[in-house]
């Protein structure tokens, strides 16, 4: 009696104590971003104010501001939208396709120096954006793409091909070969075999990689501040700094902005999510 | 009715034919400019003007591209690496002008010297490289001055106990040493600050510099070497250490540039306040800031030595790969005339021309504005003791040397001493290197 | 005239292979041969003057170079060690989860969607030591005299930016490593309850082993992308103050940009690309052989 009581008490606390640490832990993770939301509602004055006002009154300048014209704190908000929109879905169709076809050669030939080739091609992905922005730019220059959307969509196209390739490989790997066989002896050709057969068995695999060739075309900054110029290319990140000049950081106006950064994410994310974790588990574990 | 407009019609025309003297109209049918400008509210209300050019000349401008000053710093010069710098104008400052060699013509053979006469000298001056006047200074011109809180001054009983503490009288600062002890005196941290300082990039460096001139050394000798290391470079760079160490600073000072120290100044919580004129309309307007109507602007102390102010403008170059220089320079001095300037300035920034100056001193001391007359007067003032830093192209660099040894001795990681002389060991290296002596 | 054929797989991985050369090998190529030369970006015929090792050797003599290195190092090591415990700490308590788990999952996923830049100013923000978050709270929980300088104390500045980046990349480990814990077989597990091993007993020698290969993913995956940190690093300190939060990108960037020495910062680049390439050559050893323990090669 007195046992089983005791037992019940442990219990109770341990579920008390895993509540408290979950609910920790997951402030810690959600409060910096929804700070950011707050405070793009919230007047400038009040932002700056000291001592802290933390009952928060509501306001939408911030995003009346970006909307507006030129001079009255507006930023072409559409233009980097789209310029964003334009490049990252471009650069995630171009780099799947390439991409599928680059882990597809990976999971089902046999030639010499396959693994050379594979943590070469990785490696590449390593470079940082930092030290590879001012050679780019200059090559690219001579070329005569600097801020065109061509320009970014290739640099991103180069950036995740390699990731992909990694990822759909895992995926090409689990199907059996017997499948595509099968398809060929019923008279598909190698290309139709593909498509009808193992595209969509490693479809989870590709919308993973896809999520994740989005997701970094859509936050780069390193890169994207060096290739483009003027808001025919622009993409989201580089038109935070729009918000700070040489005297100023206008917090509220780039919180406005970074909430409209994050909402086409959040959406994409939350749509896919139970793909993007099996495919990556499955692409990496088994590849 | 109609009779009235038509004159209002005739007399906008002619004042617009008036504005340009030697514009003719039509001049730059078909022509396209293209421009790289500094972007921020402070800078674009200039360029809203652009249209009257493009109407008066025919010509078209073509922003392609608007970014703060050190974003396009990087832009630029990342042209001249690939060799695209076929644009016409760009946003310039004095600081900047002399590291793009051979980017940009020089004016002198483009502007009648009439013209150029009309400017300040001084900011002539700076806007000169090795003869070549490269830029034509818009009102964009920077020197600072002191901002204070007025309440710490009329407090009866601080007045007394400072008295009792420091032996002189409680008043607005004339020397460096005053300021200190009255940043130390005023100070109660965190809730209330004695000042406050930019503390790192080039921002504290042309502070230490403008102290170390005012003890009476120099940065740099004539040959170009690092001489900041002397007796009057460690009683500058002392000043900061004291007054980080009494903690009469912000601790998180040596993070902060122009914009944080705007924002700690308006929020009403800092005593004194070294600044910048774009900042006097914001300091005073009750929507932006606490301190308003409690702001007093006074020209910037003195050291031991003598009183200096480190500065620095903002101007518009044309670049030799410009197609149609005539036309871009015709828009340079368009955006840096009179009537430019005197828009301009009407914003709260510090004209370049002096006749401009002239007015709105004679109008702010005419107009209803106190608060106006006062910051202008202060700045007039500050403007006289102005000096530009080096027009060498090293002089970013050195500053990127000597800010984080200035700050380990702000933190005490090292001695005044030593990270002075670990200072100017690099920037004399580095002076080595680029064939100065 | 019989033209030798392309085998199939190089004609397949033929347009990965051009388009990193175009974008990632030719600049590399370029940046490499910069880095003999005193190439100064405001001065373009400085191209053409070779220095030999002039630029490596300087920076190979160069305590603040070492010092960054070291400290970049040191960054990358506490940054992962901390996100992959912490990482496997949330999986678990995520685990033990019964009801509303997918929300959780996704509000897991949040810092993911977030670009560098945008976490760079965001915690800049915060740590701001007059109007930061975190200072308003601690003030407001009665320290009222506590202004802690986050940025800018030489411990402090490194928590801040080291906290910065572990916000941002747990999220990968934990949900990796979640989706580890769901693959895990039950039998093993119930058959250790049964013969009375302690839950500590069964999670070291059952569950770690198999959740070793989905950590070394989100280990290499993380690898290729540690210089994100670059963003967020400059954002916030900008290497400084007084060097504190100096990492090999931020004196780089530096370098190369403002100081318009671009041949010396790809003298840096170059070290800075072989660091990433050893973590990334590292993490994949390390992922091969816990899927050869596994049985997991294909």
């Amino acid at each position: 009696m007195d046992l089983t009581l005791s037992h019940r008490n442990r219990k109770r606390g341990l579920k008390a104590l895993h509540f408290t640490a979950l609910f920790l832990v997951m402030s810690v993770i959600c409060i910096p971003g929804l700070w950011i939301v707050l405070n793009s509602f919230r007047p400038t004055i009040e932002i700056m104010a000291k001592p802290p006002i933390w009952s928060p009154s509501f306001t939408l300048d911030h995003y009346r501001a970006m909307f507006g014209g030129a001079g009255e704190g507006g930023v072409p908000v559409f233009k980097y939208f789209r310029n964003s929109m334009i490049i990252s879905i471009t650069s995630t169709a171009i780099a799947m396709l390439i991409g599928m076809s680059g882990g597809y050669a990976f999971a089902r030939y046999r030639f010499k120096g396959k693994n050379g080739y594979f943590v070469g091609l990785m490696l590449f992905r390593a470079v940082p954006g930092v030290a590879l922005s001012l050679p780019l730019f200059i090559v690219f220059a001579r070329v005569g793409i600097i801020d065109t959307h061509f320009g970014l969509i290739l640099a991103y196209v180069a950036m995740n091909v390699p990731f992909t390739v990694w990822l759909t490989d895992g995926f090409f790997r689990q199907i059996p070969k017997e499948l595509h066989e099968a398809a060929e002896i019923d008279g598909c050709t190698r290309w139709q075999a593909f498509w009808r057969v193992e595209f969509p068995v490693a479809r989870s695999g590709v919308a993973s990689a896809a999520i994740f060739a989005f997701l970094t075309s859509w936050n780069e900054f390193a890169l994207a501040s060096q290739l483009t110029r003027s808001v025919n290319s622009k993409t989201m990140p580089v038109g935070l700094l729009d918000f700070t000049a040489e005297f100023t950081i206008n917090w509220g106006g780039m919180c406005a902005l970074a909430v409209l950064m994050i909402i086409p994410a959040l959406v994409l994310t939350f749509l896919v999510q139970k793909h993007l974790i099996a495919g990556l588990t499955f692409g990496g574990v088994k590849g | 009715m109609k009779k009235s407009r038509i004159i209002s019609t005739l007399l906008s025309t002619v004042a617009v034919v008036a504005m340009f003297e030697s514009v003719q109209a039509g001049e730059f049918d078909g022509v396209t400019i293209e421009a790289k400008l500094i972007g921020g509210d402070q800078y674009e209300g200039l360029y809203a003007r652009i249209s009257e050019w493009e109407t008066a000349t025919g010509a078209t401008v073509d922003i392609i591209s608007k970014k703060s000053h050190f974003e396009i710093d990087r832009e630029i010069k990342s042209d001249m690496a690939a060799g695209t710098t076929s644009w016409c104008i760009g946003s310039n400052h004095s600081s900047f002008a002399p590291q793009y060699e051979g980017l940009y013509v020089d004016l002198n053979d483009y502007v009648s010297g009439d013209t150029v006469a009309e400017f300040v000298g001084g900011n002539i001056n700076a806007s000169t490289v090795g003869g070549e006047l490269l830029m034509l200074p818009r009102a964009q011109f920077d020197v600072s001055v002191l901002y204070y809180l007025k309440s710490n001054y009329t407090d009866e009983a601080k007045a007394a106990e400072f008295k009792a503490e420091y032996g002189y009288d409680l008043a607005v600062p004339d020397t460096w040493a005053q300021f200190k002890d009255q940043a130390i005196f005023f100070a109660d941290p965190p809730n209330f600050y004695g000042s406050q300082y930019a503390g790192k990039d080039e921002a504290i460096v042309g502070r230490f510099y403008e102290m170390v001139v005012a003890e009476g050394g120099n940065y740099l000798d004539d040959n170009k070497s690092p001489i900041f290391n002397s007796d009057a470079g460690q009683r500058a760079l002392q000043w900061f250490v004291d007054l980080y160490e009494a903690k009469a600073v912000p601790a998180g000072t040596l993070s902060y540039v122009w914009d944080d120290l705007g924002a700690g100044f308006a929020s009403g919580t800092v005593a004194l306040n070294l600044d910048w004129p774009g900042w006097a309309g914001y300091f005073n307007d009750p929507e932006s800031s606490k301190a308003a109507g409690n702001v007093g602007v006074a020209v910037q102390p003195m050291g031991s030595a003598t009183r200096t102010g480190w500065s620095g403008h903002h101007g518009f170059s044309v670049t030799n790969d410009c197609d149609n220089k005539e036309a871009a320079v015709s828009l340079v001095e368009f955006l840096t005339s009179e009537e430019s300037q005197l828009a301009e300035s009407a914003g709260g920034s510090l004209p370049t021309r002096s006749a401009v100056w002239d007015a709105n001193v004679a109008a702010a001391a005419a107009g209803d504005d106190a608060f106006r007359a006062e910051s202008l007067a202060a700045f007039a003032e500050g403007a006289k003791f102005a000096f530009a830093v080096p027009p060498i192209p090293e002089w970013g660099e050195t500053t990127n040397i000597v800010f984080p040894e200035l700050q380990a001795a702000i933190l005490g990681d090292k001695t005044v001493k030593e990270a002075l002389d670990d200072a100017a060991e690099a920037v004399d290296e580095l002076m080595r290197e680029s064939g100065y002596y | 005239m019989t033209r030798r054929r392309l085998p199939e797989w190089f004609l397949l991985l033929l347009p990965a292979i051009i388009v990193i050369a175009a974008v990632v090998l030719i600049p590399l190529i370029f940046s490499f041969y910069s880095s003999f030369t005193p190439y100064k970006l405001t001065r373009p015929s400085t191209l053409w003057k070779w220095v030999g090792t002039y630029n490596y050797e300087k920076i190979l003599s160069d305590v603040k170079f070492w010092a960054a290195f070291g400290r970049t190092i040191l960054f990358l090591t506490i940054a992962l060690n901390l996100e992959l415990m912490l990482g496997l700490g949330i999986a678990l308590l995520v685990n033990k989860v019964t009801w509303g788990q997918r929300g959780i999952r996704t509000m897991l996923m949040f810092p993911m969607m977030f670009s560098p830049i945008l976490v760079g100013f965001q915690f800049k923000f915060i740590f701001n030591d007059n109007i930061g978050l975190v200072n308003n709270i601690i003030q407001s929980v009665g320290f009222a005299d506590v202004a802690l300088p986050w940025l800018v104390d030489g411990k402090l500045a490194m928590f801040s930016i080291l906290f910065a980046e572990i916000w941002m990349s747990t999220s990968v480990f934990a949900i990796l490593i979640l989706a580890g814990l769901f693959a895990i077989p039950r039998d093993p597990l119930e058959a250790a309850k049964v013969d009375g091993c302690t839950p500590w007993q069964s999670f070291r020698h059952i569950t770690l082993p198999f959740l070793m290969p989905f950590i070394f993913i989100a280990m290499t995956i993380r690898s290729l992308d540690v210089a994100r940190a670059y963003d967020i690093v400059q954002i916030m300190t900008g290497g400084g103050p007084a060097r504190r939060t100096e990492l090999l990108w931020t004196l780089m960037s530096r370098t190369g940009y403002v100081d318009a020495r671009m041949g010396l910062a790809n003298a840096m680049g170059y070290v800075s690309i072989l660091l990433s390439i050893l973590f990334t050559i590292y993490f994949f050893h390390k992922l091969s052989a816990a899927r050869a323990e596994l049985g997991m090669t294909g």
